[in-house]
């Protein structure tokens, strides 16, 4: 029962929506530019965002009457200005041969210049715009199917929706059109949402319509969780950048990727659905008040912040199947020296080399300035190391099992021997035992002292240690 | 009816203006906010504000509520089928409901008629007013078919009915009527109930049912 309130705090309704965030964020003007799509394409256009080309526009029915047809192109998108929720829109795919200006829709029907006529006086009359209001018809060039996409989309294009707050982006879903919803992405009409992790850009949990949890692309065994969506960064810096041109405060930004063209600016939205929500099985209130009052300067930053608190879901994922767990290039370390003493330092993380090292100031720190004192003294002048030698004598597996031999009892502690080549030739450290705890995982080690003083990272962890984690190179 | 009444309405009363009128407009704030209340706080949409308050006072004022709800009924099937049968002409707005609404007012007559002949002369005396608030209803649904889709449309329009039919028995209530007439002011205390409904941000209740699959523990 607690946990019923606590999840649905999470959640935004339409209340709190339109009251706490559209209100406040989204100023008159700034929702008549969002609703007006030839006005804010050329705002985008200006500031060199990328958006599909406008081929032409047909203001009233004088213009109508005077167009010339054979204009436009093979194919074209025709959009009614005002239009919204996916209304009104019509697609042809190519123009029909050995006919005179006919097209071709995605269902194979013709289209001929009436039809398209029709349509237009529709479109001019407000058929399709909010509260009716008299509108204007545009033609664009039509966006081109991604290889990717092509399994999961019936017709139509699919697109990423992101919503963003204080250019923050904090929820995304990709929309894939269906026949319930011919060919439109658009998720009150049926089509397909699906919940995006934004650290990654892999989807995870998906819904049909407002309401239908699925798994796989309906009819088929196609996967819908775990599609990497290409071009994830670029997507949410477009999104991101959209939203200081278009200051709308709470924006849902909706991005399509061309085939050709790479992410391509599709629409803004003032009034973002809700149902974002059910295809990422995450409340967005809980996500907007994390990210309310963050001062975020820049557009990268506003990115970076997105992917840092609104992804892993993918990561934990991972982690519970493998059982490993998932580390980044540079993680924290705190290592157990002796009398239990802990220091925490950052670490690389370097599957090139085979056990870890650390630097013999954090070795002294780590009390065993006694084991390096005492292996100073060794003269290590006698032994004569050459990689990849036939002779035993001059083997590392050799010289690292004499030196044991014959001063373990002399150096405190030691433990092993590590040998390491570089360009100045090679190195013989000595090695201890020591523990320490990486991402709450505590690994018993045996960790050679370096001279790493010039070196940025004071830890380097070897392979050796490495058995329970994947390293994930982009964290 | 006079004992204990408010001065107030007694003035409005001694100078013409009929109780009819007076009992709808202090009832009608109530309505209303009934009808906000379903909105923000329960989910129920329904057409807006004012037609679903508009169908309350046409029920009211046909005599009986069940014919009432015939007509809207009849109006909602026949608006459907009439849509279907006028999507292939591809016609522009404002004719298209024209052609709608003389499909449906002739629809209506035939209803009367047939009530007529089965004997339910109650449903052939409604009056002309409800009858035509009823007719004019397909506008408003021939405009939410374009802008949702004709299965929201329908039911957006159930949900107007139920509306309706609760604002029906609400203004119909003695006891509330005869309170109102004591107390005019009553029908003020609806001010302060929205603002606090226009400052609501809960969740509503059919929410917590849409959005369930992230509320229920995982």
């Amino acid at each position: 029962m607690i946990q019923f309130f606590r999840n649905s705090r999470k959640i935004l309704g339409m209340n709190a929506r339109n009251l706490e965030f559209i209100r406040p964020n989204n100023l008159r003007r700034a929702k008549r530019l969002a609703d007006d799509k030839l006005r804010s394409k050329k705002m985008l256009l200006k500031a060199e965002m990328p958006v599909p080309k406008l081929i032409d526009k047909i203001k009233d029915v004088d213009e109508l009457e005077n167009f010339d047809w054979t204009t436009l192109p093979e194919s074209f998108v025709l959009k009614p200005n005002r239009g919204f929720g996916g209304e009104g829109i019509l697609i042809v795919y190519g123009k029909k041969k050995n006919l005179f200006n006919v097209w071709i829709k995605a269902d194979g029907s013709l289209v001929t210049v009436d039809d398209l006529k029709t349509h237009i006086r529709n479109i001019i009359d407000g058929g399709f715009s909010l509260s009716g209001v008299p509108d204007i018809a545009f033609f664009e060039e039509r966006m081109k199917l991604l290889k990717l996409f092509k399994p999961y989309a019936y017709k139509g294009i699919p697109d990423i929706r992101v919503i963003i707050y204080n250019k923050v982006p904090v929820m995304a879903m990709l929309r894939l059109p269906t026949k319930v919803s011919s060919g439109k992405a658009n998720l009150q009409q049926g089509a397909i949402g699906v919940g995006i992790d934004l650290a990654t850009g892999v989807t995870t949990t998906a819904v049909l319509g407002k309401n239908k949890l699925i798994e796989y692309v309906p009819g088929t065994r196609l996967l819908l969780s775990g599609i990497k969506i290409p071009y994830w960064k670029t997507i949410l810096t477009l999104a991101v950048r959209t939203q200081e041109i278009s200051s709308l405060g709470f924006l849902g930004a909706d991005v399509a990727i061309d085939r050709d063209l790479g992410p391509v600016f599709l629409e803004l939205n003032a009034r973002p659905g809700l149902s974002i929500q059910v295809a990422n099985l995450d409340g967005l209130l809980g996500r907007l008040r994390r990210v309310e009052g963050l001062k975020i300067k820049t557009v990268e930053k506003g990115v970076a912040v997105g992917m840092n608190l609104f992804g892993g879901e993918i990561e934990e994922e991972i982690e519970d199947i493998s059982g490993k767990k998932i580390i980044g290039l540079v993680e924290k370390v705190k290592f157990i020296g002796k009398e239990g003493k802990e220091i925490e330092v950052e670490a690389k993380i370097d599957t090139g080399a085979h056990s870890t090292s650390i630097d013999v100031e954090l070795a002294k720190e780590l009390g065993f300035e006694k084991t390096l004192d005492d292996f100073s003294k060794i003269d290590l002048s006698q032994y004569d190391i050459k990689l990849e030698s036939e002779d035993y004598i001059k083997s590392e597996d050799y010289i690292k099992k004499d030196i044991l031999e014959k001063y373990k009892n002399s150096v405190q502690d030691l433990d092993g021997v590590a040998v390491t080549y570089s360009a100045n030739g090679s190195s013989i450290r000595p090695a201890v035992k020591i523990n320490f705890i990486l991402d709450n995982t505590e690994i018993a080690s045996e960790v050679n002292f370096a001279n790493r003083e010039k070196l940025v990272y004071k830890v380097l962890i070897g392979r050796r240690d490495l058995k329970k984690f994947l390293i994930e190179v982009n964290k | 009816m006079s004992n204990g009444m408010n001065q107030f309405i007694t003035l409005a009363l001694s100078n013409g203006v009929p109780l009819d009128t007076l009992i709808l407009v202090l009832i009608l704030p109530i309505i209303v906010t009934m009808i906000a209340f379903f909105r923000q706080v329960v989910g129920i949409k329904a057409f807006g504000i004012y037609t679903p308050a508009i169908i309350t006072f046409a029920l009211l004022a046909t005599n009986e509520i069940r014919y009432g709800i015939t007509i809207f009924i009849t109006v909602i099937i026949v608006g459907t089928l009439a849509r279907l049968l006028l999507k292939q002409f591809r016609l522009l707005y404002l004719p298209r409901v024209a052609i709608m609404i003389t499909i449906v007012g002739f629809s209506i007559l035939a209803l009367l008629i047939i009530g007529g002949i089965y004997n339910r002369t109650g449903l052939a005396s409604v009056s002309i007013f409800p009858i035509l608030i009823m007719i004019t209803l397909v506008e408003k649904f021939v405009a939410v078919q374009i802008e949702k889709g004709g299965r929201a449309a329908i039911v957006l329009a159930l949900e107007t009915l139920v509306i309706s039919v609760i604002g029906y028995y609400i203004a119909s209530w003695d006891m509330l009527i005869r309170l109102i007439l004591h107390y005019p002011w009553i029908s003020l205390l609806t001010l302060p109930v929205n603002i606090f409904l226009g400052k609501w941000t809960g969740l509503r209740l059919t929410e917590y049912f849409r959005f369930r699959q992230i509320i229920k523990p995982r």
